[in-house]
Formats: structure tokens, sequence, C-alpha cells
């Protein structure tokens, strides 16, 4: 089951469309189980809260064997940094485990259209899925079209789409069959 | 270091170099060491066991994968053989992510080369191997889309490299890929400051199969090799021989429109020993007809091997006229006149006899 927390307010319709693209994707139940507050301590002087101490430190809710729990935040995160330097965060999943968080502060403008708001929850179902895609042991894709695609590459096309390549798809329901059995 | 099997016979067993921090000798290990063993990931050491297998007494290196907490024993006389190694230090990490951030070259287009090349370099080349397999298979996927093979190296590889550069940074699996793939795709307008990367790992040469190269417009004996055997073709033998096969065929023309695809199969098996005879053996004088037919010498034993592949392919190229000539009316209609009358000539003189013919 995918559990949806919130650390900030988010608008239900939006938590609503989320529930069902990710039950739609990983053919998983999946619900919102309410808010929890951002833990102290997180945030660095930059105002970015670092993502792993983050999912150290929030309050955990309660969850059964193969459960998963994502976390969505309005604050962005950071990582640390690596031989090259710090690679931007738009999320981070802890790989084959069970909690994972995103940020809305990266994604594009939310607007007021019809049309924007749809373009703006395809795009946080992108992430969403692409968390997800990490608690079950997938790693990032080279194909530009496929959900676990990097979210920073320059490939990715402006308004990509929330669908897993074949690869990914086939990977994760392999890995949600053995979770079952 | 034991490399792969070989891919034939007379082919030496591939032998790698020793990469550093290879595990020479397993008293080195101690409880609690973290090792790479290659193609299976991060271990860490939990023991040494002394078990009966097949009525010997074997002591055992048990380990513990990482990853997944599978149990991996290693004999311990096997340890160098095997390819464990150190996990990799802080240094040569940060030169493997210079070497992903690098340009990179063209990728080796024959997948069968690649495909052995990656599966080598995972195996021995070390963290900057799978690095190198990584990066050459996702500079690959830009051309286009990998086959499922290779696809799912690839992510095999990422795996590996992942969960080393995670152990070897002391960084979550998760920000370690992130690490990975910020090198293999910088966002747009970020620009490294990049040292030279290490050397690439040199896996060893195999030697190349020999292909035989049949000259399409010649007769095909060029490829036959047998000037490395020593034998000089006379030109008047390899008229001779191309004499036979002709009459050969006008012989089995007349039986083959009777006889059908059957008669063409044993032409074509038939040719080729004829070219053959006339190459290899100086004519014996003809004596009698039972010994004429006969190939009169055992062609060298050297030879074998590589006639076993050519008359194949000459038969395969010969049996396309033949099915012609067996069915006259489907080929072409031009051709049926010429069938005929090659029959009637054929009727007028007294056909050649042929090895294991029929006896009045």
């Amino acid at each position: 089951m995918i559990r949806l927390v919130t650390l900030d307010k988010v608008d239900p319709g939006d938590i609503h469309a989320l529930v069902k693209i990710l039950y739609a994707a990983f053919g998983l139940g999946t619900d919102h189980a309410g808010d929890r507050a951002m833990p102290p301590d997180v945030a660095a002087k930059d105002g970015r809260v670092d993502a792993v101490k983050l999912l150290t430190e929030v309050e955990p809710i309660r969850l059964v064997a193969d459960d998963k729990v994502l976390y969505i935040t309005a604050a962005p995160l950071s990582l640390p940094a690596g031989p090259l330097g710090e690679p931007p965060c738009w999320g981070y999943a802890v790989y084959g485990g069970q909690r994972a968080v995103i940020s809305l502060s990266k994604l594009p403008g939310r607007g007021v259209s019809e049309a924007s708001v749809e373009a703006w929850r395809n795009r946080l179902a992108r992430e969403a899925i692409h968390a997800i895609g990490h608690l079950w042991d997938l790693h990032h894709c080279y194909d530009a079209r496929c959900a676990m695609h990097p979210s920073w590459s320059p490939n990715l096309a402006a308004q990509p789409d929330h669908d897993l390549c074949t690869f990914c798809r086939e990977k994760s329901e392999r890995k949600i069959r053995l979770a079952k059995t | 270091m034991r490399g792969s099997p070989p891919r034939h016979p007379d082919e030496p067993k591939a032998e790698f170099s020793a990469l550093e921090g290879i595990i020479q000798d397993a008293s080195d290990l101690k409880v609690g060491d973290r090792v790479v063993y290659p193609n299976q990931g991060v271990c860490e050491i939990t023991g040494v066991e002394l078990k009966e297998i097949a009525g010997q007494q074997l002591e055992l290196v048990r380990m513990r994968r990482e990853e997944d907490g599978a149990a991996v024993m290693v004999p311990k006389g096997k340890v160098p053989s095997v390819g464990l190694r150190r996990v990799a230090s802080g240094e040569l990490m940060e030169g493997v992510f210079h070497y992903l951030a690098a340009q990179y070259d063209d990728p080796e287009l024959d997948w069968k080369v690649r495909h052995r090349d990656n599966a080598d370099r995972l195996v021995a080349g070390g963290v900057l191997g799978v690095a190198e397999v990584v990066k050459g298979l996702h500079a690959l996927s830009r051309i286009r889309p990998l086959p499922t093979k290779e696809r799912e190296q690839y992510d095999n590889a990422r795996h590996l490299l992942v969960n080393e550069v995670a152990v070897s940074l002391a960084v979550p699996p998760g920000v370690a890929e992130d690490f990975v793939d910020y090198a293999l795709m910088p966002p747009a307008g970020t620009k490294f400051v990049l040292k030279p990367p290490p050397k690439p790992i040199l896996m060893p040469n195999r030697p190349k199969r020999k292909r035989i190269v049949v000259d399409e417009e010649g007769d095909g004996l060029e490829g036959l090799g047998l000037d490395d055997l020593g034998i000089e073709l006379v030109e008047g033998e390899a008229v001779e021989g191309e004499a036979a096969t002709v009459e050969g065929e006008a012989a089995e023309t007349a039986e083959g429109a009777e006889a059908g695809e059957e008669a063409a199969g044993a032409e074509a098996a038939t040719a080729a020993p004829a070219v053959r005879v006339a190459a290899v053996a100086p004519e014996p004088p003809p004596t009698r007809v039972g010994r004429e037919e006969k190939p009169a010498k055992a062609p060298p034993k050297a030879a074998a091997p590589k006639k076993a592949e050519k008359p194949a392919e000459h038969a395969k190229k010969e049996k396309a006229p033949a099915r012609k000539a067996a069915h006259p009316a489907k080929a072409a209609p031009k051709a049926a006149p010429k069938a005929a009358h090659a029959a009637k000539a054929v009727a007028k003189k007294p056909a050649p006899k042929k090895a294991g013919g029929k006896k009045k």
C-alpha cells in the first residue's frame, strides 16, 4: 500500500488526483494518511531542508510490511555534496526502503487555468512515481520519456509524462509480486 | 585473476592483470572487513568456516552480501582468483566521477564484442571497469535504445556502481545514484572542472576468428586457404575441376528433372568434392574406373577443419542453380529449353560414371 503524508498544506483536489494516478501506476492501494509537522532542526541556513535528515527525523506513521510512505513538502530540499558538487534535489527516497519525500518547490507554477493545473498535477505525479519507483528498487532510467529519468536531465520534455518505460514497469511489477508473496 | 572461459578450445583462457586493492591472500581478511565480490556487490566478512564438501575438508570464507543479507562462501584458496577486492578508496572514486563526467569516445558497435567486453569489465575491471560499462552503455543508449540483454547488463552495472559509491563515500544509495547521474547527465548549463580521468582498464586482446572471405566474382577457391598449405593451384587443373563440375551438373540435370530436389541435394554434395580432388591431389594415372572416382589420397590433417567450412558454403551456392534445373518450369521459362537441350546432349553421350554410381 502507498500512503501519502503531507508536511505542508496541499490542495485536497491535487491529493485526490495523485492518489488515483499512483493507484493506476503501481496497482497498489493508495490513500492520504494525514498531515505531519515538519521536524525541527532539519532546515539549513539557506532555508533548504536536508532530505536525508528529514526522513530519519520525521514523525513516523503506522506501516505494515511492504507499505511505502511518501512525504510531500513545499520546502526546498538539499542533498549532501558529492565529488562533482551537489546534485539538484527534487526528492529523495531510501532505495529499496519504505520512506520517500518529494518537494513541490521545483515544480513549475500551478496557475489557475484548468490546463495549467492539469499539467502541474501531472508533474507532481511524475515526481511521486519517481520517488516510489526508488522504493521498489528501480534505478534511474536513460529513457527520457520514463518517469524514472532524472528530473534535472536536459533531455526531459517541458511537460514530461508520468508513465514508466517497459523495462521499469516490468521490474517494478516483479518486485511488487515478490513482495506480495 | 581468472577471466571468463574461452570461446574455443584452441583459445587460451583469459588471465586478467591484478588490480589495485585486489586481495591476494585470504589471510589478509578479517571479520567485519568490507569487500567487493565481482558481479555480486559489497559484502561483509562474517568468518571462516570448515566444511566437508564431496569428501574434502574445505576452509571457506563466509561473507554476507550487504544488499540483501545473502550468504556467499568462497574457498580460501580461491580468494585471489575470484577477484575479491577492497572497496574503492575516496581518491579512486573521485577519478571514477571525473571519468563519468568526461566526454566519451564512440561506443563499440559490434554487440557481441561489446557484450563480452562489458562482462569481462564487470568481473575484472574493478570499480572503474563497472563505471566504464555504465558510461559505455549510456553513451550507446543515446544513439539507440539498448536491446534487452544489454539493458539488463546496464541496470546490473549501475546497481553495482551505486552500491560501491554509497559504501565508499558513506552516503545512502539514493544519494549515490544522484551523484552518478549528476556526472552522467548534468543539468543544462552545468560545467565541471575535470581532472584527467584515470586510464581505462585494458582487457586482454582475444584473437578474432579467422573469416574466410570469398570473392564473389572469382571461382571461390581463393578462400580455401590452399596457399597456407603450400598447395599451388595449376590453371589447367582448376579448369578441369570446373569442367568436371559442369559435366556433373549436366548429368544431374537429366536425372534431376525426374528425381526432383533429392537429386539437387546429391548434386550439391558431389560437386564440391570434385573441386577438392582436382585442387588437392595430383591426378593419378587412370587405371580403373572405380579407382579414378575415389579420392586418391586422404586429405592432409591440417586441412580438415577449413575444408569442412568451405564445401558447405560452396554447396549452398551451387544449390540454387541445381534447384533451377530440377524445376525448369517453375524457375524460368528461358531455362527450360536449355535444360532440355543439355539432357538431350547427355543422352547422346554416355554419361561419365560417378563415385558410388549405379551398377548395371
